[in-house]
């Protein structure tokens, strides 16, 4: 057990290392239930242990089964090594849980293939515990975690449906991967999910015309949408083919030099609202709203800078527990 | 002698009795090395075997060589190992292959094998069109049941076309693929999987030879001909019997409809058997003697559907590799069927049956609806790569063995009649089974390390790239591996070189969204378990399903990793052929609480000690259980490494299994 703070610096300093079972150990204690403490005591030894710590990018990637993200990654790992030689990543990977006994396959590793006792690619499975929305409930605390450690972050998730695309917005840059011919032009716009990814890949072009045919037809579609995307410019889109080993460096080089950066503070308060809403529903979320006019808000928007610790949030979150639990009471 | 013709006897054009000829013998053998295999192949023959039937080791089958680091624990293992012409040339030393019918069981590298035949035969002056034999180059049940493919299935089905192409121009009697269902059996599939996915695969092979165009219609309708089946006949052997009619019949449709072969010779489906291994008990293995010869008969009793040869496994193959005693005592068996019965002198007895006849016709309607679906669907070589097809074979599996758990599938023995006296077969000093020399590899690795050095070096490094540029020029690769069998290139260096054009293939494990059919006390109790665990921990309990080596037969694995998922662990299961040192890996990053192994090749002392090392590197305590087939004598030393438990095929109740398992996982202290 993590109960001693001295324990726990001895893991925390091993996984700044790179070693991967103190990495693994710690991310077994954050997906454990109830474990606000230890994320506060894991975060404290994290800013003692390394002030001046790394971000790393969040890189989300969500797509329909079948298009192949799993094969794309295990082919952007294996570039990865030769690319970036100083740089080290994570990928975290979530597939669904079984609705009869909670329990789940993982089965995302197949497709990634790592040199054996490399420190540079650490890979990790999540089942989703049957949460909607394609994320796991401690995916967010453990990509804070990774970040820390790893130059880059990949989430990897199923789906591409309304409630899929939480990981957009818990990551830097996001990707949904298409495979070609994968809808028409209503349906991409019916879907309503095309202005949530910061860029698009068409995967599976092993064929060359194929590929062009529907990378002309989701350009036009975003064009059409292009008022009501964020910066109302189109998104980049990527076509690769792992068979075919295309596409996957401009793909790699792109993330590689990728500089913009969300701002943490809004990603977690989004994070703290989904959770809300999870936990508590609509209810819940009128709860915080009252709280949206507390005095801890004012301070927010009296430094508008950002400089508020992400320790002010988890406080806010102990706090709304506590209140929650007070009126259900 | 009267003149009226007995409807009831098999006569020549003169009216004279005259039965059929019997089937060929064989028996798939091969092991330690090319030399030991050899002295055994010999022996056989003078007992009165008619054919070989090459047994290869999983290295040479997933084309590695001896020396490479995943070789090292399986060397001569299951079957002979073949490095390079060398190996060929002692195997085949003193048997005169002109004469021979030779069955080669090689997928990913068959194209390899035969080309080192075709080398030796050159090398001995045997004129090409007098070989005659089979490579089983049937990828698909590769990708689906036995796990040794190499390459992609489109560059995998590219290599088969191009076989056949060289075949016809030049080795007319060279059967260049065999469609193999014996593996789908083993895998669960059920007798209308068996007969739709073969026959899929057959159309499969023949679409991707018409797609070339490379043959004239004379020559297409020789190609069909050279199609040949391999088939399982199991326990039930009125229904295989039945299953072979239908293939039968459906084959001669399939070849009139869909490919318009107009001469009847080319339309006849041409099979050989090996008797099913997968209903074999450890459990009163002398049980099994009667289980083969019934399964024998389903597929020899019916003579418009009789097998062309035939192989038996021994009675102890569910324990070790047999015994030259327990190969000799099989073929007693085929001799005494062929030779002392009445069997072959009768024209076919179920013709007239109403009951065969309507057996075969519900199969081969149900057949005829999943070969449309498949063909629906894109073809055979689609339903590989979408996973389809291996998810039905998972589902049939775990639906045989709910119900061997149920009780409501009867296997004397196993779960009924257990009790029994000790099998006098087994006393024997070496305990009934066959055990390799560990030291015998060196010799291997010798032969190996003198062909190399032997062999024109610059020679062997052309040939290589000239056989990488066909690949990346698409042109037929069959002259260039010629070449390079020529060249002393080795197994390994072949498949090395394919592997940079083509890559590897990593296929869908088709355990996902698979579900268990149980739903007893028992279940209720592991999972009761499970969620005490999760309670105490704050998640569920983490499991990573291994299976290490070369040995690709993953069945126990899936069915492990599903019924893992059933009780509700996390499951983490990443197919065949891993190394100990990814095994570990995964075990380690994932944070599990327990690693299950699974090893059929008998390779289990050596891939546990590599594990072992591994785990200290990380300094990860992580229990460890193994299941497989594992004499019992080997069970101190593996506990002695620090195994936790062992399963054998003894241990068929998954739950029980899950039970002990979750039991380990639960008194070990919290890993965080």
């Amino acid at each position: 057990m993590i109960d001693t703070q001295e324990s726990l610096s001895q893991l925390v300093s091993e996984a700044l290392l790179g070693e991967k079972y103190p990495i693994a150990k710690i991310i077994s204690k954050i997906e454990t239930e109830k474990n606000l403490e230890f994320r506060e005591s894991l975060f404290h030894e994290l800013s003692i242990q390394n002030p001046d710590s790394k971000e790393g990018l969040t890189i989300g990637i969500t797509g329909t089964p079948g298009a192949g993200k799993s094969s794309l990654l295990g082919e952007l790992c294996k570039l990865f090594l030769d690319f970036a030689p100083n740089k080290k990543m994570a990928i975290v990977a979530i597939d669904p849980s079984s609705n009869v006994s909670g329990g789940s396959i993982l089965g995302d590793r197949t497709r990634v293939t790592l040199p054996r006792r490399d420190t540079r690619i650490y890979f990790r499975s999540q089942p989703s515990q049957l949460e909607l929305g394609g994320l796991n409930p401690y995916t967010f605390h453990v990509i804070r975690f990774l970040r820390r450690i790893f130059d880059y972050v990949f989430v990897e998730t199923v789906g591409i449906g309304q409630n899929e695309i939480s990981v957009s917005l818990i990551s830097d840059l996001s990707f949904l991967v298409m495979q070609p011919l994968g809808g028409d032009q209503v349906q991409f716009m019916k879907s309503g999910i095309m202005e949530v990814p910061e860029a698009f890949i068409i995967n599976k072009c092993d064929e060359e015309s194929l590929a062009n045919s529907s990378y002309y037809m989701l350009e036009s579609t975003l064009e059409f949408i292009k008022d009501i995307l964020p910066d109302q410019s189109l998104p980049p889109i990527f076509k690769t083919s792992v068979t075919k080993r295309k596409g996957i460096e401009e793909l790699l080089n792109y993330i590689l030099n990728y500089q913009k950066r969300k701002d943490k503070n809004t990603e977690t308060l989004t994070q703290l609202m989904q959770w809300i809403r999870n936990e508590y529903g609509r209810w819940g979320i009128s709860i915080w709203e009252e709280l949206e006019s507390s005095k801890w808000n004012q301070a927010v928007k009296r430094n508008p800078l950002g400089g508020i610790q992400k320790l002010k949030y988890e406080e806010e979150e102990r706090k709304i527990v506590s209140l929650i639990q007070t009126k259900i009471k | 002698m009267s003149a009226e013709k007995k409807e009831y006897l098999l006569v020549d054009e003169n009216g004279q009795g005259k039965p059929d000829k019997p089937w060929i013998f064989r028996t798939y053998a091969g092991h330690t090395n090319a030399k030991a295999s050899n002295e055994l192949y010999r022996k056989n023959l003078s007992k009165g075997q008619t054919g070989l039937s090459i047994a290869f080791d999983l290295p040479t089958q997933c084309g590695y060589s001896s020396d490479h680091e995943v070789s090292r624990p399986e060397i001569g293992k299951v079957g002979v190992p073949i490095n390079s012409l060398e190996d060929f040339r002692i195997l085949f030393d003193q048997i005169p292959i002109e004469e021979m019918n030779t069955s080669m069981t090689i997928n990913g590298t068959s194209m390899w094998l035969l080309s080192l035949y075709v080398a030796l035969a050159e090398e001995r002056g045997v004129p090409l069109e007098k070989l005659n034999g089979t490579t089983q180059n049937d990828l698909i049940k590769e990708y689906l049941a036995r796990g040794t493919y190499i390459y992609p299935p489109k560059d995998s089905m590219k290599i088969i076309v191009d076989m056949y192409e060289y075949s016809l121009h030049n080795i007319p009697k060279w059967n260049p693929s065999n469609i193999c269902s014996y593996h789908l059996q083993e895998a669960g599939a059920t007798p209308v999987q068996e007969l739709s996915f073969a026959l899929a695969t057959a159309i499969a092979v023949l679409d991707a030879i018409k797609e070339r165009n490379c043959f004239s219609d004379d020559e297409f309708e020789q190609c069909v001909g050279r199609i040949s089946f391999f088939v399982n006949a199991g326990i039930r052997f009125v229904e295989e019997m039945c299953k072979m009619r239908a293939f039968t019949e459906m084959w001669q449709e399939i070849t009139t409809e869909r490919y318009k072969v107009k001469t009847a010779k080319y339309r006849v489906f041409r099979y050989g058997v090996q008797v099913n291994s997968l209903g074999l008990t450890e459990e009163q293995p002398e049980n099994n003697a009667w289980r083969i010869l019934i399964e024998s008969l389903g597929v020899t009793l019916s003579r418009n559907a009789r097998c062309r040869a035939l192989q038996l496994p021994a009675w102890n193959e569910a324990l070790s590799l047999p015994r030259p005693w327990d190969q000799q005592w099989s073929l007693r068996l085929q001799q005494v069927l062929a030779y002392e019965t009445d069997l072959l002198e009768y024209p076919d007895i179920f013709e007239g049956s109403k009951v065969i006849e309507s057996k075969v016709k519900a199969l081969k309607e149900e057949a005829k609806l999943e070969i449309q679906k498949i063909v629906d669907m894109g073809g055979a070589l689609v339903a590989i790569e979408n996973g389809y097809m291996k998810s039905q074979l998972v589902k049939s599996q775990t639906e045989r063995l709910s119900k061997i758990n149920s009780n409501e599938l009867v296997i004397v023995g196993k779960n009924k009649w257990t009790d029994g006296i000790k099998s006098p077969l087994m006393t024997d000093s070496d305990g009934g089974i066959f055990k390799v020399d560990p030291k015998s590899a060196e010799q291997t690795l010798n032969v190996l390390g003198e062909a190399k050095s032997r062999r024109n070096a610059d020679l062997a490094k052309k040939s290589l790239e000239d056989l990488k540029q066909a690949a990346k020029d698409g042109k037929n690769l069959m002259p260039f591996s010629i070449a390079c069998a020529k060249a002393l290139v080795t197994t390994g260096e072949w498949a090395d070189a394919l592997r940079e054009v083509y890559g590897e293939y990593n296929p869908p494990t088709g355990v996902d969204g698979q579900k268990l059919f149980l739903s007893d006390d028992k279940v209720s109790t592991v999972r009761g378990k499970v969620e005490a665990f999760t309670k105490a921990n704050g998640h569920r309990p983490k499991i990573v399903v291994g299976k290490p080596g070369l040995d690709g037969h993953s069945n126990g694995a899936e069915m492990i990793a599903v019924s893992a998922k059933h009780s509700g662990f996390d499951v983490i299961y990443s197919g065949i052929r891993l190394s100990p040192e990814e095994i570990v890996q995964s075990a380690v990053e994932e944070n599990a609480n327990v690693i299950g192994l699974s090893i059929l090749s008998g390779s289990h002392k050596e891939i546990v000690k590599q594990l072992f090392d591994e785990l200290t590197h990380y300094k990860a305590k992580i229990p460890v259980v193994i299941g497989g087939i594992i004499p019992e004598s080997d069970f101190d030393e593996l506990k002695k490494m620090g195994i936790r438990e062992i399963f054998t095929p003894k241990d068929y109740d998954l739950m029980s299994i899950m039970e002990k398992i979750i039991d380990i996982v639960s008194v070990e202290p919290a890993l965080v």
